[in-house]
């Protein structure tokens, strides 16, 4: 069984009296592990595609199974849930919580869980050594740098040990080398801990380090 | 819990200027209820002695049954005799609660320093007994030099200030006492001036008299009283005492009504009364105060941390955790506001202490101090209300918070 699977799913926004189609009649399967990039021009579908993904939006219409659970029919705290467990988020503007440090900024989706104290913070460490920022566990997000922060968001992300991470554009507000790191930080990851990356991006490096490209244009995939 | 309280603090201390403006506006509003609050226990105290020592009610009155209704038209029938008041104070020697009780038979008349006339109110008191009804259980709240009776001559009496100043009586002079007995006689008798003293309000410091209560019988040509007092150990037996009295009293067979000091102190339930109602008039207008700026505050809050929400939310935080740290975060801010309000309650009641001001109420014959009491109590108690009306004010805007599409939210700028 897929990880993510879609079908003939469809996504609609009523702006005023029109009604605008952001996804029409999507298939798509996701495996396990895969390291995948959702890539097409402005307005196409992606970010659309990647918040059904990661349950914090629902499908107008279709059938959209991620671990084998529907989202349409799960409830909003079912819904919840189901992101604190399965789904780890990486944002383009890092979105780390401005008076928490990065230690706990890490450890606030395990917080979430009501994973206790101590294991929070093992964990936590743990996965900022992996994003090699031991070095700076007490710093608040705005005494790190660009780079720095989203390494924190991308530890925040896979603290939970989520079967599948999504990344919006996680390289636009980066600088080339940052972003390079970030991509091979990514990218290894992924290898080690089996984790399903899915990210929107139009950063070329990015695209040439992928499995799979998943190309959208007026909603629909042309892969 | 502990994670969100520590996010709902380390956001009032980012945002200090816009937290410490409602921080401040609570504590201020805090400081002026519970300042107001000790206003208006000091005068509850003062109306208090007062009453029971100042106008010398002690604290329960006991009448024969039908007094307060009949009493006026047809004395005779509902003065207790002699033998009856004497068995009444004998039998409430029984309860542990009283102090002392002791006959007390208030005449009406007319008063005349020969030359001019003027009509009185006096209350014929057991000298001894008075003096300790005045002087109150507690030894510190003694009687003014000459606002007691302490003669044991039975025509020598204290009249009030204005009485004295309306018929020319000083110290030493004599006044005469007109009135009708019992039978319905005219009588009249000469009373000797020991003292003049002030009655503490200007209705009654023109016609009262105070003078022994054989002085009052002979008058009255009568060996009742129309009423017993009885002074207790602590006032707040006043309403316990009352029943067990009326329940004793009723197993021996004796019908009677009994009053207690508050009942009988008009002055005290009108103002009593007056204070409360513009104490719930400044209690709204403060609840007022904290709960816009705690929704302003918090919305502010809401609007600057829409980003911030959308993120937590994505990460599974569900939509009820997002108003309790909203929620929690208004709560810390009505406990910081109360803890301001204290410091500035407390520093405003040592100052009034030091600067020692005086006023003079409306009625009252001679100037007052203001007094604002500290009350533990009712700090405790609106820390408590602050505390849960920022916790509820903070709700509103959580839920907006709360309710925001994910999407939406992220993508604030």
């Amino acid at each position: 069984m897929s990880l993510i699977s879609m079908r003939k799913v469809c996504k609609n926004y009523n702006m005023g009296s029109t009604i605008v189609k952001a996804l029409n009649m999507v298939d798509l399967d996701i495996e396990t592990s895969e390291f995948i990039a959702l890539w097409g021009p402005s307005g196409s579908g992606k970010s659309t595609l990647l918040n059904l993904i990661g349950s914090i939006d629902t499908p107008s219409s279709g059938k959209m199974l991620i671990s084998g659970q529907d989202i349409s029919q799960l409830s909003e705290n079912l819904r919840a849930e189901l992101r604190n467990n399965c789904i780890g988020f990486i944002f383009q503007r890092f979105n780390l919580i401005p008076v928490l440090s990065a230690l706990e900024n890490v450890m606030l989706p395990l917080q979430i869980s009501s994973c206790c104290f101590s294991d929070a913070k093992q964990k936590a460490l743990k996965r900022l050594d992996d994003v090699g920022l031991s070095g700076f566990i007490h710093h608040r997000p705005d005494k790190l740098s660009g780079g720095q922060q989203q390494r924190v968001a991308i530890a925040r992300a896979l603290v939970t040990s989520p079967s599948i991470v999504i990344a919006d554009e996680p390289t636009a507000n980066l600088d080339s080398e940052t972003s390079k790191k970030i991509i091979q930080l990514m990218r290894k990851l992924n290898q080690q801990e089996k984790t399903t990356f899915v990210f929107s991006t139009h950063d070329q490096r990015l695209l040439d380090n992928v499995d799979r490209l998943v190309e959208i244009e007026d909603g629909c995939i042309k892969e | 819990m502990k994670n969100w309280i520590k996010i709902a603090f380390r956001n009032i201390i980012k945002n200090r200027r816009r937290s410490m403006i409602t921080i401040l506006a609570i504590g201020i509003g805090f400081s002026a209820i519970c300042l107001f609050r000790g206003y208006i226990s000091s005068i509850d105290e003062g109306l208090r002695n007062s009453a029971i020592c100042g106008e010398g009610l002690a604290h329960l009155t006991i009448y024969k049954k039908g007094w307060l209704e009949n009493g006026k038209i047809d004395p005779a029938n509902y003065l207790f005799s002699k033998e009856e008041y004497t068995r009444i104070i004998q039998i409430l020697t029984k309860l542990d609660n009283v102090r002392l009780s002791t006959p007390q038979l208030t005449i009406t008349g007319i008063a005349s320093n020969g030359n001019n006339s003027t009509i009185f109110i006096a209350d014929g008191v057991v000298a001894k007994d008075d003096e300790q009804i005045r002087k109150g259980v507690n030894p510190q709240q003694l009687s003014e030099k000459n606002n007691s009776l302490h003669s044991s001559n039975n025509h020598e009496g204290i009249v009030s200030e204005d009485l004295s100043r309306y018929l020319n009586l000083k110290k030493g002079d004599y006044v005469i006492l007109m009135s009708t007995t019992l039978e319905g006689q005219m009588n009249a008798m000469d009373l000797d001036i020991t003292g003049i003293y002030n009655t503490g309000s200007k209705a009654t410091n023109d016609k009262f008299i105070r003078l022994p209560f054989n002085f009052a019988q002979s008058l009255y040509d009568t060996n009742g009283a129309d009423k017993i007092l009885v002074l207790l150990n602590d006032w707040k037996d006043t309403w316990k005492v009352k029943s067990e009295i009326l329940q004793l009293l009723t197993n021996y067979g004796i019908s009677c009504e009994v009053q207690t000091w508050c009942e009988r102190s008009v002055m005290y339930a009108q103002v009593k009364k007056m204070f409360q109602v513009i104490f719930i008039f400044i209690f709204i207008i403060v609840l007022f105060i904290v709960i816009m700026s705690t929704i302003n505050t918090m919305a502010m809050s809401v609007i600057e941390r829409t980003r911030e929400i959308g993120t937590i939310r994505a990460f599974g935080v569900k939509q009820r955790k997002v108003v309790t740290m909203f929620s929690i975060e208004g709560a810390i801010i009505g406990l910081l506001g109360a803890l301001v309000g204290t410091v500035i309650y407390i520093s405003a009641c040592g100052l009034i202490q030091y600067i020692h001001p005086t006023y003079t109420p409306p009625g009252v014959s001679t100037p007052v101090p203001l007094i604002v009491h500290i009350l533990p109590g009712a700090i405790f108690q609106f820390t408590c209300f602050m505390v849960l009306l920022s916790f509820l004010s903070a709700i509103i805007p959580a839920r907006y918070a709360s309710k925001q599409s994910i999407i939406d939210a992220l993508g604030h700028i």
